[in-house]
């Protein structure tokens, strides 16, 4: 129960629409308005998103590896030129990801480029495991505190409005320019369903 | 828009989001930065950004913080970095067109890691193309740089 | 004698003697010789030996007008006049100098002479010399075709020779002395007395003496040079960023452009540049054939430019789609495509009347590449025009330019660029062209073209697309029957349309490397069928070996298995050619052939003999849970003589390394008539962590010196497919691999 009154706190001295920088409405549901089908529902579109190649070919194991897959590729395989993102996730050991993907909030506008966000360029920690991952198993890491970067459901939702102040991965991931497909929906409606699923005590499938 | 490039501060008046690397080649001469690809692919328009070996071809100018050096700032033919002298005692370069780019990588590299395995000289030095074939050379000489860079 | 006679002379001099004793046919127009063209120029008090040597009072000019494109052509010519001129690296400054007939390739000639390079026949001899007489009629000064050592290495060895003995005669006369006293060593003429005398200073007093005439070349136990390690001249600046690319020519009051040109090769419709002519930078659009010219203030907003352009493009010329490019050389299999039947030894079709092995194979498009894109820059004034550009075919830039300009051949100067490689690519000329084009509609201004890697791929003249059906018999664990037909669109005949010349006769490139096997199988043929042209093609990196040696050698290989028997040990009983025994025996020898590998493992070798030199690779491959994994390579070629071991060894290397990496994981693929693959992404080739361990054996048995360049292409991918079905018992019939299996 803590998590969820945190949450609805947080979403409470939200609701005055729009914070600065990021550009997203925040809209509160009333308290006990959403059912654990609302949440399931709204799980399943989070699942779209953090399963589509846009985010898990940056979500993998501790192998460290980034992977290219989606409509982009031939076929499924690591990031090519024998990349290795080591135990540091963004290179630090061998080469850094900064080197080809540079930390800049422009549009991407090259095909085939080194796509680059506003945020440094690296792997998701190995535990947010998402790559070949089913979506019940992403469902329970991305609410498990241990396994999320210590979030608890008000700080999911900060981690989306602080990402669209960055224009970060997620950001990137719903617009990535270049002719790469986005992630389906969109930074807002990401949010409004991440609100509804925190707000629904985040319901797993089973 | 001032850039620091080489230790020497420049005004440049370009667009901003005009990569660095046709800054460095276009606006300032500085030629020794290669345009093999444009899209990260080929590695020879490598420079360091304090220190760190970045894509020019990917950095736009009004995003850039840092002091830019390329490869005429590693060192020059009378006083040669470690790692061009490597180049040089292996006799890596075929067209050399690759090359400044290979250097800039490896020096950067070695910067950090000065006693790399081959796996780690394999895992940095992939990522930049060479059409004329020289690898067994450059990792003869990356491993040499190393050695000189380690006083051994 | 008088000033101009001497000229004459000098002119003259190295021409007659390379040719000396040779040509039977057509002698009178051959001995005309062409000028010297460094004596346009030439000043007072400055001796100018041959087209190849000139020295005045301060420096030591050597003059290397094969195109430098990485292979080192620019130190190799250097060493070979130094090697005779007695003078070191360092003492000596070097010119690519400027295109002219003085220069005509007397080698290139030679392989297109379709007569085996072991065929030592009088016909054979005959035609080379006649192919090498109609050569120099053209003036062709062409680098390729892995001829530049073997043009080279007389020729430029009697340069140094002569300007060394015209350099001691001067000194004899002048100090009364005899030549037979006088040394020389260090870019000095030594007295008796030990005294010194710098060329240099000696220089204007050569300057009026008549080149001496009869030079003995020094026997190779002599060499100083050849044979040893050299630095080569251009490694420092290649190490430094300090050496200029033609992509880096600066010109004074130079504007910087790029095309956008229908990338099905076909006419231009329409285009609408309002979007561009807006953009920050832009000078102008201008039209050029078949697309579209931005020039801007940097190259950057031209690409910028460019790609706002929006262009209605016609249709391709060829088939739009891939698919429709292989049926052509599927149906190109019939009597009416025969190109020529190259060998037949014993009766093939009896031979076939039992049981058959069958087999088809792919090689497909493939691009050049270099990582250098494609560039020039031109200046055109009412005068003439002026280029600058590296080029693997000088002399036909500038007359494609003075077409353009509506100037005489003579008004066009170009002076050449090194290259950040080529592989074949700078034997075209669409660049200068257009870059000709742009210039000539803003007369006075310098144009700078530079290509976008994407437009450098789209506008790349492909290898060959072929085919190849081979069927074949076995008997009593040997190869018996070997009967392989190639089909193939004519690389040479698309490249030398564009120049404007007919190509008459069948194209020995077809069956490059196949047909000249050296094996006594004993019924053996090889066919050669054209396919009409399609996609326009040029010369790749080997040519026609690239992929005839690939199913030759590949072809034989299943033979082998077939029968039962070692694959080194039938090539070994079959061989009939003496250099090419030595080269599989080294190959043999360096792998440990025969030894065993450990579980999961293979190896395979193979033997092509192109452009003269008999190379055999073997390959060994361990087959991983990921994948093929190239563990190591040995390649052995017979080159004669290896002028720089350094350069040798990297030229071979790279050659592997081209070859692997190309058959692993490329092709060019056309759709809707565009090259699909538009940059590195979807052309990677060979990146360092998939780079073999490769080791090295240069072979000296032969009489003739050979080039290095291309020959270790052919075999390798052959060896990979071998050493791929002995490790997993999948045979690779189809480049590239990884549509069959996957690599690590």
């Amino acid at each position: 129960m803590r998590r969820l009154i945190t949450v609805t706190g947080l979403l409470l001295s939200g609701a005055a629409l729009a914070s600065d920088g990021h550009g997203l409405v925040i809209k509160t549901p009333p308290v006990g308005s959403v059912s654990r089908t609302d949440g399931l529902q709204a799980w399943e579109k989070i699942h779209a998103v953090v399963s589509h190649p846009r985010c898990v070919n940056c979500h993998t194991d501790e192998q460290n590896l980034p992977m290219w897959s989606g409509p982009e590729y031939a076929d499924v395989r690591p990031h090519g030129m024998n990349i290795h993102a080591g135990e540091s996730r963004i290179g630090a050991e061998t080469l850094t990801c900064q080197t080809c993907h540079v930390t800049s909030t422009r549009p991407n506008t090259v095909p085939r480029a080194a796509p680059h966000t506003g945020m440094e360029w690296r792997l998701a920690p190995a535990e947010f495991l998402w790559f070949g991952v089913d979506g019940r198993t992403i469902c329970e890491q991305i609410r498990d505190p241990e396994r999320n970067g210590g979030r608890d459901g008000a700080g999911l939702v900060e981690h989306i409005t602080h990402d669209a102040e960055k224009k970060g991965f997620i950001t990137w991931g719903f617009d990535p320019g270049a002719g790469r497909e986005p992630a389906p929906g969109g930074m807002q409606a990401h949010l409004d369903d991440m609100i509804v699923w925190v707000a629904a005590e985040m319901p797993c499938p089973e | 828009m001032k850039i620091t490039v080489n230790g020497e501060m420049h005004d440049v008046a370009v667009a901003p989001d005009m990569p660095l690397l046709w800054v460095l080649r276009d606006e300032l001469k500085l030629t020794g930065t290669k345009y093999g690809c444009g899209i990260a692919q080929c590695g020879a328009c490598t420079v360091h950004i304090d220190g760190v070996a970045v894509r020019s071809c990917q950095m736009p100018v009004g995003d850039l913080e840092g002091e830019v050096t390329t490869i005429e700032g590693l060192g020059q033919p009378q006083v040669l970095h470690a790692v061009q002298a490597a180049w040089v005692e292996h006799q890596v370069a075929q067209c050399g067109y690759c090359q400044s780019g290979q250097i800039m990588a490896a020096a950067s590299f070695l910067d950090t890691n000065p006693d790399p395995t081959d796996a780690d000289i394999d895992r940095v030095m992939s990522a930049n193309l060479c059409r004329c074939g020289t690898y067994p050379r450059i990792r003869e000489a990356v491993k040499t740089a190393a050695a000189s860079l380690r006083g051994a | 004698m008088g000033k101009l006679k001497t000229i004459a002379r000098r002119t003259f001099l190295i021409g007659s003697a390379a040719i000396a004793g040779g040509v039977a046919f057509g002698v009178y127009k051959v001995r005309q010789d062409p000028a010297n063209p460094l004596l346009e120029n030439a000043k007072s008090g400055e001796a100018v030996f041959n087209p190849w040597v000139m020295i005045d009072g301060e420096r030591i000019t050597l003059i290397t007008p094969h195109t430098d494109l990485g292979q080192g052509a620019e130190s190799m010519q250097a060493a070979l006049i130094a090697e005779e001129l007695d003078v070191e690296f360092g003492q000596f400054e070097t010119r690519f100098g400027v295109p002219a007939a003085a220069y005509w390739n007397t080698a290139m000639a030679g392989d297109a002479a379709p007569f085996k390079s072991t065929d030592d026949s009088f016909t054979a001899e005959t035609t080379r010399a006649f192919m090498s007489g109609l050569f120099k009629v053209i003036g062709m000064q062409g680098t390729g075709g892995s001829s530049s050592v073997p043009d080279s290495f007389d020729k430029l060895r009697m340069a140094g020779a002569v300007a060394r003995e015209t350099l001691k005669a001067a000194v004899a006369q002048n100090w009364d002395v005899s030549v037979d006293d006088l040394k020389t060593e260090k870019g000095a003429v030594i007295m008796p007395d030990g005294t010194a005398l710098n060329y240099t200073e000696i220089a204007a007093l050569a300057a009026e003496m008549e080149p001496v005439e009869e030079v003995v070349l020094r026997d190779p136990s002599e060499w100083r040079l050849i044979g040893s390690q050299m630095r080569r001249t251009d490694i420092v600046g290649k190490s430094t960023g300090t050496l200029k690319y033609g992509i880096d020519v600066d010109v004074g009051g130079m504007v910087h452009a790029t095309v956008k040109v229908n990338p099905r090769r076909g006419v231009m419709n329409s285009y609408d540049a309002g979007e561009a002519e807006k953009m920050s930078g832009v000078l102008k659009i201008l039209p050029v054939t078949n697309g579209v010219a931005v020039v801007a203030e940097n190259t950057w907003y031209a690409f910028k430019a460019a790609e706002a352009i929006t262009c209605d493009w016609g249709p391709s010329p060829y088939p739009a789609e891939q698919s429709d490019h292989w049926k052509a050389v599927a149906d190109s299999f019939t009597d009416d495509r025969l190109d020529k039947v190259w060998r037949k030894d014993g009766d093939p079709d009896a031979g076939l009347s039992g049981d058959v092995v069958e087999a088809a194979y792919h090689a497909p498009y493939l691009a050049h590449a270099p990582l250098e894109p494609l560039n020039a820059v031109v200046k055109v004034t009412e005068e003439g025009a002026d280029i600058w550009v590296s080029h693997q075919i000088p002399r036909i830039v500038q007359q494609q330019v003075a077409a353009i300009t509506g100037h005489d051949t003579a008004q066009v100067k170009l002076h050449g660029q090194y290259a950040g490689g080529s592989f074949g690519h700078r034997l075209e000329f669409e660049n200068v062209k257009l870059a000709a084009e742009i210039a000539n509609q803003m007369r006075g201004t310098p144009v700078k073209l530079t290509y976008s890697r994407e437009e450098d791929f789209a506008h790349d003249y492909p290898r060959q697309i072929s085919m190849a059906r081979g069927r074949g018999a076995v008997k009593d664990g040997k190869v018996e029957t070997y009967d392989l037909s190639i089909a193939s669109v004519s690389s040479s005949a698309s490249q030398i349309g564009r120049i404007g010349m007919p190509m008459p006769g069948p194209d020995s490139q077809i069956p490059a490397g196949a047909w000249n096997l050296p094996y006594a199988v004993p019924n053996f043929r090889v066919s050669a069928y054209r396919v009409p042209e399609l996609a326009p093609t040029s010369s790749w990196r080997s040519v026609g070996a690239s992929s005839a040696g690939f199913f030759a050698d590949s072809f034989l290989d299943e033979l082998i298995h077939a029968a039962g028997a070692d694959p080194l040990e039938e090539r070994l009983r079959l061989c009939t050619h003496d250099l090419a025994r030595k080269v599989l025996e080294a190959v043999g020898e360096m792998s440990g052939w025969g030894g065993d590998l450990g579980p999961d493992r293979g190896r395979g070798v193979a033997f092509v003999n192109s452009f003269g030199v008999p190379c055999a690779e073997v390959v060994e491959v361990t087959n991983t849970p990921g994948g093929i994994k190239i563990d190591k390579v040995f390649i052995a070629a017979e080159v004669g003589t290896v002028i720089d071991p350094v350069a040798f060894d990297n030229q071979v290397k790279g050659g592997v390394v081209w070859a692997l990496g190309h058959a692993m994981n490329c092709e060019v693929t056309y759709s809707d008539g565009v090259a699909e693959q538009s940059n590195y992404h979807a052309y990677e080739a060979m990146r360092m962590y998939q780079c073999p361990e490769i080791e090295v054996r240069g072979l000296e048995n032969g009489d003739t010196v050979r080039g290095v360049g291309e020959p270790p292409v052919p075999p390798a991918a052959a060896a990979l497919g071998n050493a791929i079905f002995a490790a997993t018992g999948k045979r690779l019939r189809e480049m590239p691999f990884n549509k069959h299996i996957d690599f690590v």
